[in-house]
């Protein structure tokens, strides 16, 4: 039964989705959009299939390789941008006197706009990969630090008082409660961050690349090749879509406890886990 | 025992605190220009790496006061922003009020909502220089395509949380629907609009920046990289502080705004209000 309406749902999507791609191309065809502006759908798939399918050489390299190049970058950036975000959260959710005099700094920080930086950043780490990874960590440190901090922060009386009352140590209330309560915070923290990180990874690749999809972007709009640009803009999607939906699965698997079913199925599991054991 | 994450923040005085964050700001700042003296071999590529404090501050002086270059590309900058954010806001919370008002759209909306969220839409920028040129709308749609995810969230959300039995009393009062949507929907969903009005301006910044560094004739973007390509990095500094600075100024005013528009989250505000509109109606208390 699920499943067949969840089949008849998809049918009525990409049924829309395929009437408004129709409804574009003919509307094309009979001359009702300039090519320049908005090249029909046929022409954007055609120069996907020479992308994907016949491995046409761009810039030094298949779309393959641009692509591996940007989701590497901006991977290598989200690492380092949440390793920084989360550590100095942690930092400042221990330790008041931290968080009261360097708190301000990271708010400041986050006012201007991290894209601003782009040309500092080209002028200290150069035109290769460091100066992609840099950019996309100074965009992407800032809500992993802003959310996991409320999450640490976060406090429900009644279980601080449950844990007292069973005499919990310290790290039992940090391992137990304070860290579980403060997680899915935290992954929102990291599911902005992700997205941010590619942003500010082909940010940077407008600045002065070599490789990536963003550079791709750039070179076939400045050469009005519009369907090529259209193209990179579908992979860039393929892209996003991607990351997101990587960061979507991992928040449902590891914070299992944001809704009943998943913590049903957890619960499930253990209680078979004990039964069998005893 | 209590758990020392989990202590009340001790509500210290800013007049106590002050003196200690300056002190902060002032080693801070010591610190910097004494590695720019002393931290580096070659003076070249300590200006490069971390140009010294006191030639920032002198640069700053020039941009704004003296020099007023900063002004022209700042102005122009801001009114990309502010422009695409007003744009981009408007057909944002159009689309959302459309979403909140009809299933049918909304259903239909979904997939396409999704798809334009995992896109890097500021990646469209190179398309929108190609078609609209270095000028001003090039730079206004990319802001107007980056701002319209934030207040379209934020509307729907704000409009689909209602409380029930608000809801309840409306209807047995016998509220119209453009009553009930107006006073009820919209006033209760007004805080989380007008922060989506904030991340729409915010993000505008990155789409009219973005926008100038791919390729215009004025604006911030283009007056940062003019001073990194000549090498004075006190000057970008510069540039890039003043940027902060105005916007911070520009947040602090909509924070102003939305404080005096959203009256009634202020028991303050609300009194008054309500004082007023008794006085008006001619009922005396």
């Amino acid at each position: 039964m699920k499943t067949v309406s969840f089949l008849v749902s998809f049918l009525k999507y990409s049924l829309s989705f395929i009437l408004v791609l129709g409804l574009w191309e003919v509307y094309a065809r009979y001359g009702g959009l300039n090519e320049l502006f908005l090249p029909r759908p046929s022409k954007i798939g055609a120069k996907l299939y020479s992308l994907f399918v016949k491995f046409e050489v761009i810039e030094q390299g298949t779309i393959y390789w641009h692509f591996f190049a940007t989701l590497a970058q901006m991977s290598i950036g989200f690492v380092y941008g949440i390793t920084i975000g989360t550590t100095l959260a942690v930092l400042a959710a221990f330790n008041e006197t931290f968080r009261r005099y360097v708190a301000p700094y990271a708010v400041v920080f986050n006012v201007t706009p991290g894209i601003a930086v782009l040309p500092l950043i080209i002028a200290w780490f150069g035109f290769g990969w460091e100066s992609k990874i840099a950019l996309a960590t100074l965009v992407c440190f800032f809500p992993p630090f802003i959310n996991t901090l409320t999450g640490l922060l976060k406090k429900n009386d009644e279980a601080i008082e449950l844990f007292q009352t069973i005499g919990a140590t310290q790290s039992q209330y940090f391992w137990k409660q304070q860290l579980p309560n403060a997680l899915p915070e935290v992954f929102a923290g990291l599911k902005l961050a992700i997205t941010t990180a590619l942003l500010g990874t082909i940010v940077a690749q407008f600045g002065s690349a070599t490789e990536g999809v963003g550079i791709l972007m750039q070179r076939f709009a400045f050469r009005l090749d519009m369907a090529g640009s259209f193209a990179s803009l579908v992979t860039m999607a393929i892209m996003g879509l991607l990351v997101f939906t990587i960061a979507e699965v991992m928040d449902r698997r590891i914070v299992f406890w944001r809704d009943a079913k998943g913590l049903e199925r957890v619960s499930k599991k253990k209680q078979r886990k004990l039964m069998v054991n005893g | 025992m209590s758990y020392s994450t989990n202590q009340p923040t001790k509500n210290i005085s800013l007049f106590k605190t002050l003196p200690f964050h300056l002190l902060i700001f002032a080693a801070l700042i010591v610190i910097w220009e004494l590695t720019n003296l002393y931290g580096f071999e070659d003076q070249i590529q300590a200006d490069m790496i971390a140009p010294r404090p006191t030639n920032i501050v002198l640069a700053m002086l020039d941009i704004l006061i003296v020099d007023k270059t900063v002004w022209k590309h700042l102005i122009s900058t801001f009114q990309k922003a502010l422009l695409g954010a007003s744009i981009g806001t408007a057909i944002g919370m159009g689309l959302a009020i459309a979403a909140t008002l009809s299933l049918t759209f909304r259903k239909y909306i979904k997939p396409w909502i999704i798809l334009m969220e995992a896109t890097p839409r500021i990646a469209v920028g190179p398309i929108f220089v190609a078609l609209l040129g270095f000028g001003l709308w090039s730079a206004v749609a990319l802001a107007a395509l980056v701002a319209f995810f934030g207040p379209f969230v934020n509307t729907f959300q704000g409009l689909m949380e209602v409380d029930d039995e608000a809801e309840e009393m409306f209807r047995s009062l016998g509220a119209s629907r453009f009553q009930t949507f107006w006073k009820l929907r919209f006033a209760s969903a007004m805080e989380l609009i007008s922060a989506g009005w904030k991340l729409a301006t915010a993000s505008a910044f990155g789409g009219a920046l973005v926008a100038e560094f791919i390729q215009a004739s004025e604006g911030m973007g283009v007056l940062i990289a003019q001073y990194v390509i000549m090498i004075t990095m006190d000057y970008a500094f510069a540039g890039l502080l003043s940027v902060t600075i105005f916007g911070f100024i520009l947040f602090k005013i909509m924070d102003y705004f939305d404080y005096r528009l959203i009256f009634w989250k202020n028991d303050y505000l609300l009194l008054k209000e309500s004082e007023k509109r008794r006085k008006k109606a001619g009922i005396v208390s």
